[in-house]
Parts: C-alpha cells; structure tokens; sequence
C-alpha cells in the first residue's frame, strides 16, 4: 500500500515536471516536402530560429493538400506551418483554409509584391527553365519554340503532368503569343500546339522522376525546376539549360485555419521570409530568395544558376488567375490527354 | 444438442464484436462520411455522379481502370498458375524456399519495385540495351511510360496475390484421385480439364478476386510507369482530391467504384458458390 502511494507520487510528480517543461518550451510544426529542400529549410530557418527564439520547430510532412483541408474542416489542426505551391495558396485562401498573415510581426516592405499575398508569403522561388542532355543534343536550344522543334533537336520530351501553371503557358510562347496577351490562356491553341509533340511527350510528376528521365537519357529535353537540374550539374552529369521564357513559379508558405500555436509560427515567417533566412536557403538549394535584399549577399558562382540572375528573360505565370481557373482547365486538359 | 451448438457459436460469435466495433468506428463510419460528400458537396444532389457519368474523359478513366484490371488478373493468372503448380510439385523444401522468395517481393518496398522495372524497361534501360546489343531489335521498343508498362509491373506485384491462395488450394488436392483418372485412361488433357482445373477453381476464382479488385484501386504503379493517356480513376481521385480540393467529385468517383465492384462481386458470388477466401478443394 505505502509502496503503491510512493510510487504513485513518483509517477504524478515526473507527469508534472513533463507538462511544465512542455509549458516552458513552445513549439511549431513546419510542414514540407521533404528530401533536400526540407532539409535545406530546416538548416537554413529551423535552426537559428530556434537559437534565437527558444521556439523548437517540429519538422513534419509531406504537404498533402487533402490532409491540410481534412485538418482544417475537422479542426484539430495539426501543421502550423506549411509550404505549397503558389496556385494552391491562393485556392486555399478563397476556400477558407488559412489564417491571414499578421504583417505587424511579419516585414514585407522588401518582399518581391509577385510572392507575398494576405494569406501566404513565398518560401522561395524557382523557374521552369528548358533544359536538355547534351549527350543527346548538338547545338544549344533556346527559348519554348526548341522543345517543339523535334527535326533540330529529336528525342522525346519531358513535361510535367500536373494541370498548373506552366505547361499551357509554354506551349503559347512556343506558338508566338507574347508575354503580355497570355492571359487569359487560349486553352485550345495551346493543346493544338501541344498535339505536333503528343506523342513524344514523357510526362514526369515529381523532381526525382524528371531528374532520371533526363540524366538516363530517355528524354532528350524537356520542361524542368532549375533546382534539380543544378543538382544533376553538380553530379557533373552533361545537361544543358536554357533560360530564356524561363517560367517563375513559387513555393507560399502559409498557415492552416486554427493553428495552435499561430503567434509562434508568424515569428517564424518572419525569420524564414527576412534577408539572412533566404539568402541562407538560396546557398542549399539554388532557389531563389523572394526577400530582395537577400540577392547581394549570396556568393557569385552560384548566382549564375539562379532564376534571379535571368530576370530580363523571367515570364511570370498567373498564379490568381490559375486559382480560379484550375479546374475548369484541368477538365479540358484530360479531356486533351485522354483524347 | 442443437440448442447448445447454436448458443455456443453465438458465445464465439461475441468474441467478434471488440473488432466489428473497431471497424465500424475506423473504417465504416469515415467510408460512409466520405461517400456522403459526393452527394453534399458543393451542395445537396447528384449533381457529382451527373457530371462524372455524362463526360466522356471520365467514363474514359473508369473504362481504362477496368480494362487494366481486367489485364491484369488474366495475366496473373496465365503466370501465377504454372508457378504454384511448380511449387506444390517441389521436393520437400524447395517449395517452401520458392514460396519465400515470393513472399520477400512481397515485402520490399513497392516504390523500390517499381523503380526498378523503370531501370529495366525504359528505353535506354538494360532490357533494351541487350536486345540491341544481341541483335534482336535495332530501335528501342518502347516498353514503359505506356499500357504496357503498367501492365508489366501491376502483374509482377499482383503474381503472389494468385499464388498463395492458388498453392494452398493445389497442395490440398490428394495427387490420387489424378492418378485414378489416369489408370481410367485419361489422356494428360482430360486429365488437366476435367478433374485438375476445376479441383483449382476455388484458388483461381479467390486469387483472381483479389487481384481484381486490389488492380482497381491501385496507385503508384500506374503513376510512375503508365502514361497520363491511360489514365486510372485513383490516379484522377488523388488529382481531384489533392490539387483542386473538389472532393466532392472525388468522393463520387470513389462511390462510382465501389459500387461497381460489389456489383461485380455479386456476380462472383453466383458464379462461384464457394466462400471466397477459404481453401478448401469445393469436393
């Protein structure tokens, strides 16, 4: 009996001791999509953070837009932070998904405006550039209207599968349509276009994929993320990449509807989205920084593998307009795939 | 006496209700909200099932997950079978070593699997590469990325499926009532038609079921070989669940599946009388 009420004290007293330490610490939950950009965001943010603000950050993942909506519908929300793409913020936020962000604490004077919204602000930006196997292509393609040209440059090509932003736009530009009169997008000319290539089009849907089907060869050229591309470079492996049209497309980080801890996961915004945060994160991955006083502090070499530096060439895609529009595009655009 | 045989199945009979609670909770009452959304949202009707019945991309989709399914179990079934007769026939032993090389497949990581037959079959990929190597094709067939590939790799991951319960069914079969036929005089086809085939039919029918209905829900693999032209519904309820948050249409994409199958499962039933999971010979 003595011994069972000791050691129910013992148990009581270290539950104690385990909530008040919990208490003590705060925490966030950083959700993204794991492998090197995650752990670049983790080195790059996760950690001086939590130096600086004793807030520890939980890494979590991978972003999954159906989980963050069930999250949020059920209200036991688990992610505090999470990092999409761009068309979804825009589509979450209409939806009711996000919690606005609080500017007070977050600075946005020196944001690019194209990557901060009310609801999202931008975790870095990438661009669809046209790259290519220099095992398999003589010469130096430049520009959409390359991809399309399969008697200069044969082999099959690689375009990503998903219906957002990027594939329609580069089959207009292919077919002469300015920068300026894309939008809103001619669907039909662009599948048009798309048909003279249908049948040499291998489709990829996620980084790893499009890296094989290039480094192996079984694509000659294609429509890629430049970071991957700078990491088959890396490897020393022989891919060329063309930057002109290249098409800018950005990650949003955001915050679910009924986060728990919101005030700790704005000050990480914060920290993530200021000057030291991205220039930190452009040096792991080659993306760019969205803060633009961050561009003077990141080395010279790899400057040259970064969309920032191609920015006269840079077409920027509408991503409100794809967050309205998605679905109805996406039904034509099975309807072309399966035809 | 049938008093108390009844009594006591119905005491065995609540030893069941801890894992009927388990699943009513975890999987029935989820599955049923999730149904219920293709008639809710975006708002109350069949407005979700008009739409998926009446675009013809979509009854593409459902028509191209059929017609993959169905290749599937029939291939399965073409390999499966000489492979679990082979394994019954084994010396002690050896046949239980065969059955562990298939169960190991069985447990490495589908992805890794999946990837692999990428390596093998592209078409700068070592089958190619020998086949022109040898001689045999001067072009590279194009093996992946299309229905062939999808094919390919869904039958290699669905083989154990129709083995176990195939071998389990063949293994159950006294060799003697082969032989009788034999002394009777029938020739080896008689012998393989009309007393082996049909003695295996409870194997054939639950492994080509389950192979069936596992094709039709399946995922990844179609994903990462197949070609966005023979597109599978799980492929379209994850693009409609994931980057348009309409699900609505998912969910009635899913209800549309499910009720096919449990129509087809009906039909199953009066073809085949026996239970379909257990392994007994049906003699």
């Amino acid at each position: 009996m003595m011994m069972n009420t000791i050691r129910g004290a013992i148990i009581a007293a270290a539950c104690c001791a385990g909530v008040t330490q919990g208490y003590a610490q705060e925490s966030v939950n950083f959700v993204s999509w794991g492998g090197s950009t995650q752990d670049a965001q983790k080195e790059a943010w996760a950690t001086p953070f939590t130096g600086k603000t004793g807030i520890k950050v939980i890494q979590d993942g991978p972003t999954d837009y159906g989980k963050l909506k069930a999250m949020v519908e059920s209200g036991n929300v688990q992610w505090d932070i999470v990092d999409v793409e761009v068309d979804f913020a825009y589509r979450a936020a209409k939806e009711g998904l996000l919690e606005p962000l609080d500017f007070s604490i977050i600075d946005k004077s020196n944001i690019d405006p194209r990557f901060v919204s009310d609801y999202g602000i931008g975790s870095f930006y990438f661009s669809f550039v046209l790259a290519y196997n220099m095992g398999k292509i003589s010469g130096q393609p430049a520009g959409w209207s390359a991809l399309f040209d399969t008697e200069t440059f044969p082999g099959k090509r690689a375009l990503y599968k998903w219906p957002s932003p990027g594939v329609i736009e580069l089959a207009l530009l292919a077919d002469g349509v300015s920068e300026s009169d894309l939008y809103p997008l001619d669907l039909d000319r662009a599948f048009k276009k798309l048909d003279t290539i249908k049948k040499d089009i291998i489709w990829w849907g996620g980084g790893a994929q499009s890296q094989q089907l290039l480094a192996s060869g079984e694509v000659s050229m294609g429509q890629f993320w430049n970071g991957r591309m700078f990491a088959l470079q890396e490897d020393g492996i022989p891919v060329g990449v063309s930057w002109e049209q290249n098409l800018v497309m950005s990650d949003f980080l955001v915050i679910p509807k009924g986060a728990k801890n919101k005030d700790a996961a704005m000050k990480f915004l914060a920290y993530s989205t200021s000057a030291q945060g991205q220039a930190d994160f452009a040096e792991l991955t080659a993306f760019s920084p969205i803060n633009k006083e961050s561009d003077s502090m990141i080395s010279e070499d790899l400057m040259a593998f970064m969309p920032t530096t191609y920015a006269d060439d840079q077409v920027s895609l509408d991503y409100k307009y794809w967050a309205e529009h998605g679905p109805d595009i996406a039904k034509s655009w099975n309807e072309w795939l399966l035809k | 006496m049938y008093m108390t045989l009844s009594r006591k199945k119905w005491r065995e009979g609540t030893l069941l209700i801890p894992i009927l609670l388990f699943l009513c909770v975890f999987f029935l009452i989820p599955l049923a909200g999730l149904l219920l959304r293709s008639l809710t949202e975006p708002s109350f009707g069949l407005q979700n099932f008009e739409q998926l019945l009446a675009t013809s991309t979509y009854v593409q989709v459902l028509s191209n997950t059929f017609l993959v399914a169905t290749l599937v179990t029939v291939i399965s079934l073409v390999l499966g079978f000489p492979l679990a007769w082979c394994i019954t026939l084994m010396p002690n032993g050896w046949g239980r070593w065969l059955l562990g090389v298939i169960l190991l497949s069985m447990w490495t990581s589908l992805l890794a699997r999946t990837y692999s037959w990428l390596v093998l079959l592209q078409t700068s990929g070592v089958i190619n590469k020998t086949l022109m190597a040898i001689g045999i094709i001067d072009e590279p067939i194009t093996m992946v990325h299309n229905l062939t590939g999808v094919i390919i790799g869904m039958s290699y991951i669905m083989i154990p499926f129709v083995v176990l319960p195939l071998q389990a069914c063949m293994s159950a079969i006294d060799p003697m009532v082969l032989q009788a036929a034999s002394i009777c005089g029938a020739p080896a086809r008689t012998v393989f038609f009309r007393i082996f085939l049909p003695l295996c039919k409870p194997g054939l029918f639950s492994g080509a079921l389950m192979v069936f209905v596992m094709s039709l829900g399946y995922y990844v693999t179609p994903a990462l070989l197949g070609g966005v032209e023979n597109m599978m519904l799980p492929e379209f309820i994850v693009q409609q669940i994931q980057t348009f948050l309409n699900w609505g249409l998912a969910s009635a994409s899913a209800a549309l599946l499910i009720i096919l199958t449990i129509v087809m499962f009906y039909f199953y039933l009066k073809v085949q009388t026996d239970s379909p999971v257990s392994t007994n010979t049906g003699a």
